[in-house]
């Protein structure tokens, strides 16, 4: 039992390595935490909870700390248009709006979870590789396993530092969508549901995770095509007994549905009690989705929605929301079939796609996407313009604040300078998705090369 | 069986290799010919910055409602004798007396309240001006410290206000006329004269459409802190009574109680803070004697902080009544070093030449200028362009900028010390139907001030470069930097030929990405630069000590720190191929961003540094590698690059400047520091820019000459 052997083997270096690794990873964890720590407790005000880039009116905590005041005196959180989020968060979070930690909790339970997502993708990809007979051994030296960095580069992302020191709410989004990505990738379908059923109560726009959710809890990791499985069936037909053939779990999914609707009639029974008093669920799912679907608060954002609603005509105006948000339908079915065997990497995919074009964009929703995106550091490796896209983040992240004072503080500049900014930045994040995307096709072509090359012998 | 032969063929034709986009080929060819490029661009840039005289527009009015000198002057005799008197009382008080600065405010407010306008006092607190790093980042009126100081240190302006009868008092215009209470002096009588004969016009006139405030700014601690904690005061009120008190309790401990004060005149005066609208300008007015001129000139001082100018349109109304209603000579600030320079006059000659050619070729090539005129407009570019970079606001009227006010400082002077009193009266005369013209003009005003260029250098008072003109030459000048990153990227991150073994092609390789270490070095690098430009907030706080002993302080513990990240970040590994060329193309990258930010945030400050960084940047080579193949080239570019990273280290290039301007007989390594200090305490972003762009990026360089490689 050849096979056998080498998994344990496999596994068991696996482990190892992870230990060794865990060390790093604690150690820069708790860096991370201190380092936030420190920024929420210094002296000077930053004022990083007024900046654009890092509260929207979905996510601010002014707005969070508005719609907890209206409600503590007995009217409805929504009354004024001011608070556009869930009232679940405003119970949870009202009480503690003054620089709490449960932010910097957050972002840290984030990275754990994101941690052992890559490890269960690691190994599930070490596995089909070996599978294939692809792994080369000497070569797979790396400091830190590509979970380890994922988790790191989701701490220490300046986005997400600034997102969380900010106070805005997008760490907890981003905890939701992260739950959901790692229930689904350790099969464990309520997990997966509860995630899901938040994410998409808190913000919207998660709901398209079900598709790779499902492919996810059915298919299992990613892995290769599943027809190079085949084809090796086919050269090995001596071979009787080789890895099984990939099935679609459909109890899985069936067990995520109903998880699901219990999840939702339980969110919303809690939502209904809590705006009984003042308003309605009604009133609620107006003043939230709503708000995020008709793109009601103009004032400027990273994204390249608040100009263009802001210049169209009334008139139109239906019609371009029509348009601007099936956008991000219209990408989910091509995707979904051409990457159905990657579902965690289509995850990533809809979440960048939604995080640019999405109404009200904080560079906490890149911080999420940016973060997965080392997940797949293996497969990416060699992604074209990995350099030219971190150059380009870079110069559009700190072009953006000094724009914004150009126009706002200065007065010397206008409206034009800050979305030409929003646009370039809106440019990068379309680059990298079709960057990604390719590259990973790509690795999946000289996959299929090498095996059939393999076969060949 | 068939299945795997169809694969066979897709594999030996790859099919993911298509032919690259339009635009990916354009920049494949542009990579390719970086070197060319690059040589191209930067002389286009350092050409083009010298065409920009040349190129330079003659300015026009561009707001239609402004309509300057439509109106004839209203201002009479009365109006002058009247403040000629002011002006006679203000004098005759003995300066000796401790009290003649109250017995002067009173005269003041006397005169004021009997014009029947409102009349007020501001008492203030000067703010000694301190470094905090926090100041940089946060809006203006959150870092401020309203911190209790000695009583010793407060002032009084006295301010005055004429609300517009014809308007709901929802916009003003400011005038401004530094005074210091407590001495004597002509030429400052002479501005508050200017002033008062303009004011008490202006309390009579019909047509105001904006309340008029005069602010009589006590110039003991400087023109500047008076006026910036008058306008703090104005735009952020203060809600708690604790710093008024404050104030209040030290005029009390000083027997001058203001607020008690009998009314002397026709109105009340208050010692609450009065207010009108929101400013539509302002205009600071100066009169200083400056021995030797030929004719009365008028000199205009416009850049506020950070090279921040007013509206265009208010410099040309003040050009356009100058020149073409009272017949003032009027300049602007220009390096006269720059007229003696031999070689300017051989590039205005050769340019003139040029035009003339052009000019004979086709009539309809107009762009000859003559030599005079093009060393005139260099000498008053640079000076521009200096000014600028420096950050430092040229006068009071910078702190109006702060508050998006557009304001500028008229700085007045007579051809001689007037003794005789109808050629002084003359002079009033002239000077104050200027002021009532561009007051007048203002006043027309639908709008705030927006239809002309915010980002322009000026060439003379009635020439100027738009942002559009000056943006191409920097443009050229920094256009070879992501070209030059990207082709030693590329070169860099070719697959090694070792890779095409075929054994290791069919393997699959976990390999990081190879540039992530060159730009850890250069984040390491840029966050030691962070350290080094806020290490002098913890200096400054060290007691008794001097600049220089400050500046040695500074200068050891970032070599410390340099040498302890060095230390820490150095790794064992041996030297692979391509780590110089990824550290230059991340340095490189790490300057164009940085001059990219810098051109938007104060625009001179980026054209100087890209004329010393980018050579520097392009340049770098490993000196070993020089070494290794010598040639007349290779020892060619050590000495320049020798020679460039001496120039770019900005305490050398400080004292190199310094030398050649004033000789280098006496130097002192404070004046370093003296310089910086003057840089921050103005929250100049040029001290940002050089402490976290320009030190990293020749710390990067000198690491690239070093490399072992």
């Amino acid at each position: 039992m050849p096979t056998a052997n080498t998994e344990e083997e496999n596994s068991k270096s696996e482990l190892q390595k992870n230990h060794g690794g865990g060390g790093g990873f604690t150690r820069w964890a708790v860096v991370a935490v201190i380092f936030r720590l420190a920024l929420i407790y210094f002296p000077g005000n930053l004022n990083l909870s007024s900046r654009p880039e890092v509260s929207t009116p979905l996510t601010s905590i002014r707005r969070l700390a508005e719609g907890y005041w209206l409600k503590q005196s007995s009217m409805s959180p929504y009354a004024g248009s001011m608070y556009h989020g869930s009232p679940l968060l405003l119970s949870v979070l009202g009480p503690l709006t003054v620089k709490s930690l449960v932010f910097v909790l957050a972002d840290l339970i984030s990275s754990i979870l994101i941690r052992a997502t890559g490890r269960k993708l690691q190994i599930a990809y070490r596995k089909s590789l070996k599978s294939l007979n692809l792994l080369n051994k000497s070569t797979d030296s790396g400091a830190l396993s590509s979970g380890d960095i994922a988790a790191l580069v989701y701490l220490w992302n300046p986005f997400t530092i600034v997102a969380c020191v900010g106070l805005s709410t997008s760490p907890v989004e981003n905890l939701f969508t992260i739950l959901t990505l790692y229930g689904a990738a350790t099969g464990l379908a309520p997990l997966a549901a509860f995630g899901w059923v938040m994410a998409t109560h808190l913000s919207l726009y998660p709901a398209i995770l079900i598709i790779p959710v499902i492919l996810l809890l059915g298919y299992g990791p990613d892995a290769p095509p599943s027809k190079l499985f085949r084809s090796k069936e086919h050269g090995k037909v001596g071979d009787g007994k080789s890895s099984q053939e990939i099935i679609f779990s459909w109890r899985r999914v069936f067990h995520l549905l109903v998880w699901t609707s219990l999840w939702s009639v339980y969110v919303l029974v809690l939502c209904s009690i809590s705006v009984k008093q003042h308003g309605s669920l009604q009133e609620m799912f107006q003043r939230t989705y709503g708000f995020i679907l008709t793109v009601e608060d103009l004032s400027p954002n990273i994204g390249v929605l608040w100009y263009f609603f802001a210049e169209v005509f009334d008139f139109f105006r239906d019609f371009f929301l029509i348009v601007f948000h099936s956008n991000i339908l219209f990408m989910i079915l091509p995707l979904a079939i051409r990457l159905k065997h990657r579902p965690c990497f289509l995850a990533f995919v809809y979440i960048a796609i939604s995080s640019m074009l999405k109404s009200y964009p904080s560079v906490g929703d890149s911080a999420l996407y940016l973060g997965l995106l080392g997940l797949f550091l293996d497969e990416l490796a060699d992604m074209q313009f990995s350099f030219f896209l971190f150059c380009g983040y870079v110069g559009v992240s700190l072009l953006s604040p000094v724009m914004h004072n150009l126009w706002i503080w200065r007065g010397t500049g206008n409206a034009n300078f800050y979305y030409a900014t929003a646009m370039a930045y809106a440019c990068f994040q379309i680059v990298l998705v079709v960057e990604s995307v390719s590259s990973m096709l790509n690795h999946d072509r000289k996959l299929t090369k090498l095996s059939t090359s393999k076969l060949q012998k | 069986m068939a299945k795997v032969e169809k694969k066979e063929v897709a594999a030996a034709t790859p099919p993911w290799k298509p032919k690259p986009r339009p635009i990916v080929r354009l920049g494949i060819v542009l990579i390719s010919h970086s070197l060319l490029v690059s040589v191209v661009c930067c002389t286009a840039g350092i050409v083009a910055l010298f065409l920009l005289p040349m190129l330079a527009k003659n300015t026009y009015i561009s707001e239609n409602a402004l309509m300057p000198g439509s109106a004839s002057s209203m201002l009479s005799n009365h109006d002058i004798s009247e403040a000629e008197r002011l002006a006679k009382d203000l004098t005759s008080l003995n300066s000796g007396a401790a009290d003649a600065g109250i017995e002067r405010r009173r005269v003041l407010a006397k005169y004021l309240s009997d014009l029947g306008v409102e009349v007020g006092y501001h008492k203030f607190q000067s703010h000694q001006n301190q470094f905090h790093p926090l100041h940089f980042f946060s809006s203006p009126d959150s870092g401020l410290s309203r911190e209790n100081g000695s009583c010793s240190s407060y002032g009084i302006n006295v301010v005055g206000i004429i609300r517009a009868p014809q308007a709901d008092g929802k916009e003003a215009i400011v005038l401004v006329t530094p005074f210091n209470f407590r001495k004597n002096s002509s030429s400052e009588a002479l501005s508050i004269s200017i002033g008062y004969a303009v004011f008490s016009l202006l309390s009579r006139v019909s047509w105001l459409a904006k309340d008029i405030i005069w602010l009589v700014a006590d110039s003991q601690y400087g023109e500047y802190a008076s006026v910036a904690s008058w306008l703090r005061d104005y735009h952020i009120p203060v809600f708690s009574a604790s710093s008024s008190h404050n104030a209040d309790s030290c005029f009390e401990g000083n027997n001058i109680n203001l607020s008690r004060e009998e009314s002397p005149g026709r109105t009340e005066i208050s010692s609450g803070f009065r207010r009108a609208g929101t400013m539509a300008a302002a205009l600071v007015l100066k009169v200083t004697d400056v021995k030797g001129q030929l004719e009365d000139t008028l000199s205009v001082y416009a850049e506020a902080s950070n090279g921040q100018m007013p509206n265009l349109d208010l410099i040309n109304v003040v050009n356009y009544l100058a020149v073409h209603r009272q017949g003032l000579r009027v300049k602007v600030e220009k390096f006269l070093s720059v007229l003696t320079w031999e070689w300017i006059w051989v590039l205005g000659d050769t340019l003139n030449f040029i035009g003339k050619v052009a000019g004979s070729l086709n009539p309809e090539w107009k762009f000859g200028i003559s030599t005079p005129d093009y060393v005139e407009g260099t000498a008053t570019l640079a000076s521009s362009l200096y000014r600028q970079a420096l950050g430092i606001p040229t006068g009071p009227h910078g702190a109006f900028r702060d508050f998006q006010v557009d304001a500028i400082t008229l700085e007045i002077s007579p051809k001689v010390v007037y003794t005789n009193q109808g050629r002084r009266n003359e002079f009033i005369l002239r000077s104050a139907r200027l002021i009532e013209g561009v007051v007048r003009s203002v006043n027309n005003l639908l709008e705030k001030f927006h239809q002309s260029f915010f980002l322009y250098l000026l060439t003379s008072p009635a020439k100027f470069v738009s942002v559009g003109v000056y943006m191409i030459g920097f443009a050229l000048l920094v256009a070879p930097l992501p070209l030059v990153a990207a082709s030693l990227y590329v070169d860099a991150n070719k697959p090694e030929p070792s890779s095409q073994d075929p054994k290791q092609k069919l393997q699959i390789n976990f390999k990081p990405w190879k540039w992530l270490s060159a730009a850890k070095q250069v984040f390491t690098v840029h966050a030691w630069g962070v350290f080094v430009s806020l290490l002098p907030y913890f200096i400054s706080q060290i007691p008794n000590s001097t600049p220089a002993a400050h500046s040695i302080i500074w200068f050891s513990l970032s070599t410390f720190g340099l040498l302890v990240l060095y230390l820490i970040t150095k790794s064992p590994s041996k030297p692979q191929k391509g780590k110089w060329e990824n550290l230059k193309s991340l340095t490189i990258s790490a300057v164009f961003i940085g001059l990219l930010l810098m051109s938007v945030v104060n625009f001179a400050t980026a054209q100087i540094g890209a004329l010393v960084l980018v050579p520097a940047c392009l340049l770098a080579q490993p000196l070993k590698l020089d070494i290794r193949t010598a040639s007349l080239k290779t020892f060619l570019r050590i000495a320049t690059n020798v020679f460039i990273s001496f120039v770019a280290f900005p305490p050398a290039g400080f004292f190199i400047l310094k030398g050649v301007n004033e000789g280098f007989g006496n130097m002192d390594v404070g004046e370093f520091w003296t310089w910086l200090e003057s840089l921050w305490a103005w929250n100049s972003a040029t001290y940002i820019y050089i402490g976290m762009v320009h030190l990293p990026c020749w710390v990067l360089c000198l690491q690239i000459l070093l490399h072992s490689c």
